[in-house]
């Protein structure tokens, strides 16, 4: 797939902050809340980088104007779900804002934290689900993809909550754990998924597969099956002949080519797997080893957190990829 | 969940029916027209042609029509600047016509040879033949010399008709098909009709044909064989059926000359002509009166096999036996031929049995009731179910002409021609062989001041006499057509002009003409040298070819060498009459001719090339244009073309003739025949009763019909199939100084015509190939056209350049591994003649030693309106650029031979040989590449970077 | 009803028509037209299409196959790409045709992200996403000649290797030639049950059994004497 900058970013970006503001909300609930005015910069921070990320995301369309129809299919659509709970998000947690700056405590500011979590976590799994619910992209079409996202989301939510709780000396101990822990579950679930991926490829689709080799018959489908076996190409115990695309039938990009045509070479992938687990994690985790205190060294440790998650994103889309492939001549996908 | 959506308003629309050009299929169209633009592009479904199907280009007519490459109006070499850089001055219509009137008027009026008008694929032959003939030069012709000339002679001068246009297989009734050597054909979707009819059946196809694609990617069987080794296959299946019986023995006694008797006197004249009675019928020996009888006569019952004395004492052998002697030779069987070929013997084994086993044991029984020659009725037809077609995989090579006898020597020998299931002919075929027009060559008439030649510039050589040449054997056309390097070449060598132009050879000319066809680029030779030839000057600093006149609809890369440019209009601007007295778009069962007519109104100065030739016409008061009293004859081209008889009652169109419009095929001229054919959705067909549908050959009330109706030039005599060819004979015996009549004096015609005109087919190297190394040259290297593209000019079409706008040379998978090249690659191919560079694909589908690219994708930049930058100028090649016009050295003489077939002058683009090597590291990029070509007055080179065409505007 | 495409492998040749066809219809269709068209006349030529043909080859010289595959959209049964649509764009008609409506796409791409055909293009200039509307606006249209009302690519292609029809209908041509011939969907596996359905290619045609070859050498050449035939 396309690593297309606008979504890279937005899932980023609006994945901390959701991350921020559920555990901001959770912590509240779990009566480690933070002294409003910390707060109340969590919540702005939080909500500038959803909000950031809904722009960012906006920009990706080809059609703007269209955007306001996207709550229309709340029924079917993670997208319209997604756009309906961020949608729902913002009031309730400007609302929770303003509870949280005026009450001290009370059912209606526990129940404006809760609406926060619930909504934040409703827009994350909705993110994730878009993802998560596409068949034609084994990489993406798993499990892996929503506990991915929510653990990300949460980890760069929990850096940034940490930095918070250090400068304001608040529970820095919990929330330094609290980070820990969900950094190490993170770390699981995106190595996790980064196996699964590799495991999936031996029953990957083919090409062979795509064009319905197996159903034509048997003189095309067995008896021209061919001896280029150990190139790898055909799945084990496969005797179906072996396909490869002579054209592809336009002699330049198409809208197909330049969407699903992105191939990334195993030397970047490997070399951004490094970025993103040492800016992602590495880093991010020293600085919350180092307990160190100081604003603009948290702040570092956010952003470069974000970076290496930048550039797991970045690796989530180049490294899937979409049956169309197939079509295009990839052997598999 | 249903919403509404619109439609078409169709009350706004228009619909036409005419004929598409965006090939020379010639299909039937309907065009939608709304707001004077073209909404849609669909196929006729009562077309004959095309049945209502419609090709890629055909669909993509629309962007031929709103194409950047479009002429506006005349232009002229800008005065002082050099010809070929494309810098033009506008000007009118009035400008253009007098300085063309006065210069064609100079020539005619001293020495009409001076000019050269050679034309394309051209769809109007029958008038720009007919306007060569009254200008009276003999340097005319169309593109036919480096089409497919080789299948036109070897059918006519065999079955009286053939393959290429005058003639298809009966897709209804075959069983076994084999399609040698096509990738699209000009009958383009009628093979496309008809493979899904065979395959609908459950017949056989297969497809020999070095590259799987396209047709052959659904032969059930696909033979994957070495380029030019077509005639030896042919040949050893001809081997296999004679060794085993395999024959059809009535079919090759009553229909062929299998029977008749050749002299066998070697070294003395008269040796391997027919045994003729006094009154000249070739003689037979009738195996029970036991004596020479007359073998046209009926009810004699011939020999086969045999071997007589003739009375004056002389030996002759039957045209069957010399076959049987040859044939069976160990030379042609398949276990010796397999290597050659890349064709394992037990598969040609097998092909030919199954072959025989269609034709004898499947045989297609059709009651209808029809009436032979000698007046017998018969009351079924019996059809030998194999049919077979063939094109340029086998036209496009030195030995092809011989190739395809072969191939109609099997169809002889099975008795597959012309009956259900077979190849059959199409009207106005099959004719006498060998046609009775004979080409002008009489020099006083030739060189006489403005009188229009007696005959046409073209026709068909039956013996040395006929040949254009002076008494000194010089040839008296440009091109060398009808000349001893090349005798049967009745569509001229359209790929020599350029060259013996602009060597003066055989004599200089004044002015070239050139109508649809790019002979700067890819219908030519060796492009590079070409172009400079267009631009050669001598030493008084003149150019050797003095004018060049280019009639086109587009801006093409020959444009940019005319001095004066005449711009035609587009297929959905004109008229145009498709004539039987032309190239025939009848089918088996129907003669059919068409027309074409305006559907769009003209936005730009441009005018029909036909008009011009009729204005043209009148101007030089040519005799046919001009009436008694001096003035012109035909207002204008549809003028010309109701009113104009080739014969009492015979014009260019056959339908709704005669004063009411009810006479078809003969009859007055009809005021309103135009009219008429628009009415009828501008196509005319007549269907043949069924007693008139096969053995047309033979079938006594089609010979008689044809003859009265003198379009089809058949005489009431039986057409009989000429296995043993006579004329080919004659010339033989001239190269061997044995002809009672004009001889060649050089060693190397002499020798050329003593080999290469064997009565009988025969399997020789082709001439490339043998005279170079094949150590050094290794691969062979030929070209197929691509399904959706029009030779060059569907590169301006904005659709179907998305589909293909760049080429890469394809080379076998295993071939490539063993020579340690990969795909994308960037190589060089190098022939003997020159070398260019190109990326590499491999593919599965392509036989070990071949390779192959798509023909005319590569542009020169700045051509049909296209950017600078277009892929088909930075990523597209032409292999032309490594094809010589001539063959290399090799005869003993120093003359430089042509690079066509030896017989018929076909050009010879598919004996290229050529070796690939992987290019140095960092050399990439295509080579040669022309510079971009300027563009042309009136067009600011501006293109839209989005093209969102609708009729309506869009939102 | 389940309105689709047939496509049958054993007869196309890979010319393309069925493509251009589509593309010229649908440009100036009022449903869907323009089909936005890149630098035509450009470096890269490039533009929307709703119908692409590709072609592969199977096996290993010189025992290779060669298939060309044309592919528009499948008008899927569970056609995720409408269920993903946030904005209602995308809908199935009641006849099983998968439209967008260009008045509603705000061009996010996630449709043709779930599809699995490639069958969906987003046109730039307009903003929104195109794809094969089953020319829903030649099939329905009372106006046109009965013979007409098919879409484009099926009435151009020279093979007749397209047809179109309800496959709920067990008689009609579509649902005959898929069983009949085993016609497939692509990627039946996805689960988007797509209702286009592919015949393979043939078995190729044997012609003779061993017992007809030796019919056939029983024919014999015994010498080179003609029978006695009259002419
Ligand atoms: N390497 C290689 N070379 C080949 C071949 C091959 O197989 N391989 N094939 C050969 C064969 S068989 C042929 S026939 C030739 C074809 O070669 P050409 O006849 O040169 O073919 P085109 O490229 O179609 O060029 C014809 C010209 O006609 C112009 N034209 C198109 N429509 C009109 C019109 O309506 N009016 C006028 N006046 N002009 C129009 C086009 O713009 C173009 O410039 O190529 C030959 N060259
Ligand atoms: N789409 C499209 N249609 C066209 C044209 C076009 O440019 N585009 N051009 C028109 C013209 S002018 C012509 S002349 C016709 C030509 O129509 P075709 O005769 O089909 O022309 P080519 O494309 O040259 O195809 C030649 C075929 O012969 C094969 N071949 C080459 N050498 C050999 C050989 O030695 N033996 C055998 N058995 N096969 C061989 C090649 O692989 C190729 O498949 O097409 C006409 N129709
Ligand atoms: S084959 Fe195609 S381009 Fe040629 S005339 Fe027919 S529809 Fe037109
Ligand atoms: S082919 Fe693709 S676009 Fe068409 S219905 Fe199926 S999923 Fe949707
Ligand atoms: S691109 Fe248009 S049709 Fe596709 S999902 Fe987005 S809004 Fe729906
Ligand atoms: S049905 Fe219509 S829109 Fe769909 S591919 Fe065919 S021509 Fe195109
Ligand atoms: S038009 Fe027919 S033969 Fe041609 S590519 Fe399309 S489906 Fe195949
Ligand atoms: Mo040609």
């Amino acid at each position: 797939m396309k690593p297309s900058l606008s979504i890279i970013f937005f899932t980023v970006s609006s994945g901390a902050g959701l991350g921020l503001l559920a555990l901001l909300a959770l912590g509240d609930l779990l009566d480690q809340a933070l002294p409003s005015d910390a707060l109340m910069q969590g919540i702005a921070v939080a909500l500038a980088l959803v909000a950031a990320g809904l722009a960012s995301s906006v920009l990706h369309l080809a059609k703007p104007a269209n955007a306001w129809r996207a709550f229309s299919r709340f029924r079917t659509s993670w997208l319209s779900r997604e756009a309906v709970f961020a949608a729902c998000l913002f009031p309730v947690a400007l609302a929770y804002g303003v509870l949280a700056w005026t009450a001290e405590g009370g059912a209606l500011r526990a129940l404006a934290a809760l609406g926060v979590a619930l909504l934040a976590w409703a827009v994350l799994v909705s993110t994730a689900m878009i993802y998560a619910s596409l068949k034609p992209i084994r990489q993406w079409y798993s499990a892996w993809t929503p506990v991915n996202y929510l653990l990300l989301g949460h980890w760069s939510g929990a850096v940034l909550l940490l930095g918070l709780a250090r400068a304001h000396a608040a529970h820095e101990r919990s929330f330094g754990w609290l980070a820990g822990v969900l950094g190490v579950a993170a770390l699981i679930a995106k190595i996790g998924q980064w196996r699964a991926i590799t495991a999936g490829a031996r029953d990957a689709p083919t090409l062979e597969r795509a064009i319905g080799v197996p159903k034509y018959p048997n003189e095309y489908s067995n008896k021209y099956a061919n001896k280029y076996a150990n190139e790898g190409a055909q799945p084990p115990g496969m005797t179906m002949a072996r396909a490869r695309l002579f054209d592809v039938g336009h002699s330049h990009g198409t809208f197909l080519t330049d969407e699903f045509g992105f191939v990334l070479a195993r030397r970047n992938a490997v070399a951004l797997r490094i970025a993103a687990l040492s800016a992602g994690f590495g880093v991010p985790a020293a600085w919350i080893a180092s307990g160190a205190t100081n604003a603009a060294v948290a702040w570092l440790a956010a952003i470069v957190c974000l970076a290496g998650l930048l550039a797991e994103r970045w690796l989530f889309f180049a490294e899937a990829q979409h049956t169309v492939r197939l079509y295009h001549g990839a052997p598999r996908t | 969940m249903t919403r509404t959506i619109a439609f078409d308003q169709r009350s706004r629309q228009q619909t036409h029916f005419t004929t598409c050009y965006m090939c020379a299929c010639r299909c039937g169209i309907k065009v939608t027209v709304e707001s004077n633009k073209v909404r849609f592009i669909q196929g006729n479904l009562n077309h004959p042609v095309n049945k209502g199907v419609l090709c890629a280009k055909g669909s993509a007519g629309i962007m031929k029509q709103y194409s950047a490459a479009k002429l506006k109006k005349p232009l002229k070499r800008r005065p002082g600047s050099e010809r070929g850089t494309a810098d033009f001055v506008e000007i009118e219509w009035d400008e253009a016509l007098e300085i063309l009137t006065a210069r064609l008027s100079k020539i005619r009026s001293t020495n009409p040879t001076q000019l050269a008008f050679f034309t394309g694929r051209d769809q109007m032959q029958a008038l720009s033949g007919l306007w060569a003939q009254q200008f009276g030069t003999p340097n005319w012709a169309a593109h036919g010399g480096f089409c497919s000339v080789n299948m036109a002679v070897a059918g006519l001068y065999t079955i009286g008709y053939s393959f290429w246009e005058f003639g298809a297989p009966d897709w209804e009734h075959a069983k076994y098909f084999l399609l040698w050597g096509v990738a699209e054909d000009h009958s383009s979707n009628p093979i496309k009709i008809g493979l899904e009819k065979l395959k609908r059946r459950g017949a056989k196809f297969v497809s020999i044909n070095p590259i799987r694609t396209g047709y052959s990617a659904i032969a059930d069987e696909w033979l994957p064989i070495r380029p030019g080794t077509d005639g030896l296959l042919a040949l050893a299946i001809v081997h296999v059926l004679l060794k085993r019986g395999l024959i059809d023995w009535e079919f090759l006694i009553r229909y062929t000359n299998a029977p008749w008797l050749v002299v066998q006197t070697p070294g003395i004249a008269g040796d391997g002509l027919f045994a003729r009675d006094a009154e000249d019928h070739p003689l037979v020996w009738d195996q029970q009166a036991q004596r020479l009888v007359n073998g046209l006569e009926p009810e004699i019952a011939p020999a086969l096999f045999a071997t007589v004395k003739l009375d004056d004492g002389r030996v002759a052998k039957s045209v069957l036996s010399l076959a049987a002697e040859r044939y069976l030779d160990e030379r042609y069987s398949p276990e010796q031929v397999a290597a050659t070929c890349g064709v394992p013997a037990e598969t040609i084994t097998r092909i030919a049995y199954e072959m025989a086993h269609v034709a004898f044991n499947e045989a297609v029984e059709l009651p209808i009731s029809w009436t032979d020659m000698h007046g017998r009725t018969h009351d079924k037809v019996v059809g030998r179910p194999v049919a077979m077609y063939a094109m340029r995989g086998i036209s496009a090579h030195s030995n092809g002409f011989h190739t395809c006898r072969a191939l109609h020597l099997i169809q002889m020998l099975l008795g597959a021609l012309e009956g259900p299931g077979n190849f059959r002919a199409r009207a106005p075929y099959p004719r006498r062989i060998p046609m009775r027009t004979l080409p002008e060559n009489d020099p006083a008439i030739i060189f006489a001041a403005d009188t229009p030649l007696k005959r046409m510039p073209n026709g068909n050589p039956a013996r040395p006499e006929d040949l254009v040449i002076d008494k000194d054997g010089r040839p008296l056309r440009i091109d060398k057509a009808y000349s001893w390097e090349t005798p049967l070449s009745p569509h001229g060598l359209m790929h020599m002009v350029i060259t013996n132009a602009a060597n003066r050879d055989p004599y200089p000319i004044d002015t070239l003409l050139l109508f649809m066809a790019n002979m700067a680029w890819n219908s030519t030779m060796n492009t590079g040298e070409v172009r400079e030839m267009l631009v050669r000057k001598d030493d008084r600093g003149e150019y050797v070819i003095p004018f060049l006149v280019v009639v086109d609809a587009f801006h093409s890369e020959t444009v940019n060498f005319a001095d004066l440019v005449l711009p035609d209009t587009t297929y959905l601007e004109r008229y145009d009459a498709i004539s039987l007295l032309d190239r025939p778009i009848s089918e088996p069962d129907a003669a059919a001719d068409a027309i074409r007519h305006p559907v769009i109104a003209l936005d730009r100065d441009v005018r029909p090339w036909q008009e011009v030739l009729v204005e043209l016409a009148s101007r030089l008061k040519f005799p046919a244009f001009t009436s008694a009293d001096g003035s012109r004859k035909f207002r204008d081209y549809k003028d010309f073309i109701v009113n104009y008889e080739k014969f009492p009652g015979i014009g260019f169109l056959a339908g709704w003739r005669g004063a009411d419009g009810e006479s078809h095929l003969r009859g007055a001229p009809n005021p309103k025949q135009w009219e008429k054919y628009i009415e009828n959705q501008s196509f005319f067909s007549y269907p043949w009763p069924e007693n008139m549908r096969y053995y047309r050959f033979a079938n006594k009330d089609y010979l008689e019909f044809a003859e009265k109706h003198a379009l089809f030039g058949t005489p009431p005599v039986a057409v009989i199939m000429q296995m043993y060819s006579e004329p080919l004979q004659k010339f033989r015996l001239a190269g061997q100084g044995l002809y009672d009549g004009p001889q060649p004096s050089s060693p190397t015609d002499q020798e050329r015509l003593a080999r290469y005109f064997d009565p009988l087919p025969f399997w020789y190297e082709p001439l490339e190939s043998a005279r170079v190394s094949h150590d050094e040259y290794p691969l062979h290297a030929i070209t197929q056209r691509p399904m959706m593209m029009y030779h060059s000019w569907d590169s301006q079409n904005a659709w179907l350049r998305q589909i293909i706008s760049e080429n890469y040379l394809y080379m076998n998978r295993g071939t490539a591994a063993r020579l340690g090249l990969a795909d994308f690659d960037w190589v060089w191919v190098e022939s003997h003649h020159g070398r260019l560079r190109c990326q590499l694909k491999t593919m599965e589908g392509v036989e070990a030693n071949t390779v192959w690219t798509w023909n005319a994708v590569g542009r020169q930049a700045g051509t049909a309106g296209l950017d600078e930058d277009a892929s088909e100028a930075t990523a597209g090649f032409l292999f032309n650029h490594l094809i010589s016009e001539l063959l290399p050295k090799g005869n003993a003489d120093d003359r430089r031979l042509t690079n066509s077939d030896p017989v018929t002058g076909q050009a010879a683009w598919f004996d290229l040989r050529v070796k690939v090597s992987k290019c140095a590291v960092g050399e990439t990029g295509i080579w040669p590449i022309f510079p971009m070509s300027k563009r042309l007055p009136g067009d600011t080179g501006r293109r839209p970077s989005t093209l969102r065409y609708h009729t309506e505007a869009p939102s | 009803m389940r309105l689709g495409l047939v496509i049958d492998l054993d007869t196309c040749v890979g010319c393309h028509a069925c493509a251009t066809a589509c593309k010229e219809w649908n440009a100036s269709s009022p449903v869907s037209g323009p089909l936005s068209d890149y630098e035509p006349f450009g470096a890269e030529p490039s533009g929307v299409w709703f119908n692409r043909v590709r072609h592969y080859e199977l096996g290993e010289y010189p025992a290779s196959k060669t298939i060309n595959f044309p592919m528009s959209c499948m008008h899927c049964a569970d056609a995720d790409c409408v269920t993903v649509c946030p904005t209602g764009a995308s809908y199935k008609r009641d006849d099983g045709i998968v439209l967008v409506d260009q008045d509603k796409c705000m061009g996010c791409n996630l449709c043709a992200w779930a599809c699995p055909y490639g069958a969906r293009e987003l046109d730039t200039a307009s903003g929104t996403m195109k794809k094969c509307t089953l020319c829903v606006d030649r099939i329905n249209d009372e106006l046109l000649p009965p013979e007409e009302r098919q879409p484009a690519c099926v009435l151009a292609c020279p093979t007749h290797g397209r047809f179109f029809g309800d496959f709920d209908d067990p008689a009609s041509e579509v649902s005959r030639l898929t069983a009949e011939r085993g016609g497939f969907g692509l990627m039946p596996e996805l689960g988007y049950a797509p209702v286009n359905q592919y015949l393979p290619p043939r078995e190729p045609k044997t012609v003779i059994a061993a017992s007809d070859v030796k019919a056939l050498l029983e024919r014999g050449l015994a010498s080179l004497a003609s029978p006695v035939i009259r002419r």
